[in-house]
């Protein structure tokens, strides 16, 4: 069926966001959207007319009967509709999961490891997991500790280089994870709830301003910790042969296969260089003074 | 013209170019899947260094993945040709896995979501079977409907995929539906296609040089939507250069050979849009012969504004690209069915229209 885009008008001035090293130009008119956005990254906001964009994502609304009743909202990436329309109130989630839609099928210039991946300094912790093990809490616990916030999800490597890049964004918390963590910091500046979500409850912990400010700034991984969050664990963390290590953070990289040698040889060289761990954990008061004892060795 | 078309005529003019153009530029390639053949393009013309790092990181990514699903898809035709080859079913590898495995010029940047692959046609039930018993699983939702509409009217049955597997094999018996105004009989094909050394263990087959062309000129302007894009109009222009370059009189077997498969208009077409659309250079011998092919002048020029606006359009997702959409579907229904069964086919697919399907259950975050 021919596509059915309706809409003909030219488009309104974006707003256009940096994400670490991708420049997005967010095309959308619902304010309440928009106030979310600015909340999140109200300093990534760029300021000049001459960026070139990476991701221009617009959001609208259908054109249908759902208008008023029950009314939907839909993304947009170069006239592309990667998803079907979500309701209006989770124009926030619909939009980072776009964003990370169009990251995830078309970085590749990037090695993308699955990873929670947080700077003390210049140097990188990095935090690898399936959904489950905790990287994303135990990330934003780090962060809400003082961490600098480079990604809680898209580890985003230059192979070449070997160093990770920053792409602070909302961090979704999920579930049982958003009452750990405001019991963790009750001052945690966390946006709205959203109660019905494809992946359940959720509310994302804002990025701290120093590290929305420090995008550019590059950091050397340094430990690799796999996380396990296991209710009522004791802290442990164990070293971690490095051959298994390899294995394991090859298995959690987006597009190791896809990247071929060049994945190989990245992985290979970071794991020459880190220190490995394996990391059960439950409490996050404790798991976070442990890698920060770490980190401070 | 837009933008991406302008570019492949002159790709010199990027020399000129800020963020204004480049940000226009950049969602027309990647819409159109050309990010990886502007890359060489560029790299062609040594103009790489006009390139923003920004732009160029894209289209490396692009190409990255480009070269990772060809791999994939190769392995795939291997699959499907061992298990084919047992029962002694002759394969032959069509469009983007033919310029593959045949090593032409399009292999250098073209992304391909399925491999295309077509049997004799006696051969076509047990080739299915053979796959369905080995793994392969038919792919995605089909109604009762569609399987009809697929196996009766169509040049194909429902695309297969390996359940272990991410590549869709689309089998195919013909080169156009056996029941559109425009006919290739697949025999004359198969008595003049070339084996080619990609796989063990028996012959793999792609079509000859003329009828690749007239192939990728058939589906594209016999297809639904024109569905390949400006990206299958480029394949023409690499695959008709290569060609030209390769072999004296060329053209003239073009020609001859459209004449016999009856494909003269769709040649005219491809031929034309490339010309246009493409800057594909063109030798007055070749368009005077072509010229018979052309329909009457004011059908000629509606539909070159259609296709313009359909494959090069100046902005996405604009209203007037909807509507020439819509026309040239209809168009290339009246070329594939006879009237009465078009006429039934569009009730029915205007009452059970379908929703795309979701892909946000395997996304990250």
């Amino acid at each position: 069926m021919p596509p059915v885009n309706v809409f003909d008008k030219p488009q309104p001035d974006s707003l256009i966001l940096r994400s670490g090293p991708f420049n997005v130009a967010v095309d959308a008119e619902d304010q309440r959207f928009l106030d979310t956005l600015s909340y999140f990254y109200r300093e990534a906001v760029s300021d000049t007319a001459s960026t070139l964009i990476d991701y221009r994502i617009r959001i609208r609304r259908p054109f249908s009967h759902r208008r008023w009743i029950r009314p939907q909202t839909l993304l947009e990436v170069d006239g592309i509709q990667p998803f079907e329309p979500h309701p209006l109130e989770n124009a926030f989630p619909m939009y980072e999961w776009g964003l990370n839609w169009c990251i995830a099928t078309s970085a590749h210039r990037y090695m993308m490891l699955h990873a929670g991946t947080v700077a003390f300094g210049d140097e990188a912790l990095i935090l690898p997991g399936t959904p489950g093990s905790g990287k994303s809490t135990l990330s934003a616990a780090l962060h809400l500790r003082g961490a600098r916030l480079l990604s809680d999800e898209f580890g985003l490597m230059r192979p070449e280089k070997g160093d990770l890049l920053a792409m602070p964004r909302g961090i979704p918390l999920k579930n049982a994870s958003i009452e750990a963590i405001l019991e963790f910091d009750p001052a945690a500046s966390l946006g709205p709830t959203y109660p019905k979500t494809r992946k359940g409850r959720v509310r994302h912990l804002r990025p701290d301003a120093s590290s929305l400010a420090q995008q550019d700034r590059p950091a050397r991984p340094r430990w690799l910790v796999f996380p396990k969050y296991q209710s009522d664990a004791q802290e442990e963390l164990r070293p971690l042969d490095k051959g298994e290590a390899f294995r394991h953070m090859a298995f959690n990289c987006f597009n190791y296969k896809l990247l071929g040698e060049v994945a190989f040889r990245a992985v290979a060289d970071m794991i020459g260089t880190v220190e490995c761990f394996t990391f059960t954990f439950s409490r996050l008061d404790r798991a976070t003074e442990r890698l920060t004892e770490l980190v401070r060795q | 013209m837009n933008l991406l078309s302008k570019v492949l005529r002159d790709p010199q003019r990027i020399r000129d170019w800020g963020v204004q153009e480049w940000n226009h530029f950049l969602p027309l390639m990647r819409r159109a899947r050309l990010l990886g053949r502007c890359l060489r393009l560029f790299e062609e013309h040594g103009l790489i260094v006009e390139v923003p790092q920004r732009i160029q990181d894209q289209m490396r990514g692009a190409l990255a993945q480009t070269l990772y699903v060809q791999g994939q898809a190769l392995r795939e035709l291997r699959q499907v040709h061992k298990v084919l080859a047992r029962e002694h079913i002759p394969v032959m590898a069509l469009k983007g896995v033919a310029y593959l495995v045949a090593e032409l010029p399009p292999s250098g940047w073209r992304n391909l979501a399925d491999i295309d692959l077509m049997v004799p046609k006696k051969d076509v039930e047990q080739a299915e079977d053979a796959l369905l018993s080995a793994g392969w699983q038919p792919s995605g939702d089909f109604d009762d409907y569609d399987r009809h509409y697929y196996r009766e009217w169509m040049h194909e049955v429902p695309p297969l995929k390996h359940s272990m597997r991410e590549i869709e094999v689309d089998l195919h018996h013909n080169l156009a539906p056996p029941v559109s105004r425009i006919r290739i009989e697949a025999d004359a094909l198969w008595e003049t296609a070339r084996s080619v050394t990609a796989v063990k263990g028996g012959e793999l087959w792609v079509l000859a040089p003329t009828d690749l062309l007239l192939h990728n000129a058939v589906h594209l302007f016999m297809n639904d939507e024109l569905r390949g894009g400006l990206r299958d109009v480029v394949d023409f222009c690499d695959l008709y250069r290569h060609f030209v370059a390769e072999q004296p009189g060329f053209d003239e077997q073009l020609l001859l050979r459209a004449r016999e498969l009856n494909c003269g208009r769709p040649l005219y077409y491809a031929a034309i849009t490339g010309q246009r659309l493409a800057g594909l250079v063109l030798s007055d011998e070749f368009l005077r012969a072509l010229r018979p092919y052309a329909p009457s002048f004011p059908l000629a020029s509606l539909m070159h504004g259609l296709i313009e606006r359909v494959l090069a359009p100046e902005r996405l997702g604009m209203t007037s690209t909807a509507i020439a959409n819509w026309l040239l579907f209809v168009r290339s229904h009246w070329v594939r069915m006879p009237f009465g069964m078009l006429i039934r086919h569009l009730s029915y697919k205007a009452l059970v229209s379908k929703k795309p399907a979701t892909l946000d259950a395997d996304l990250p975050g």
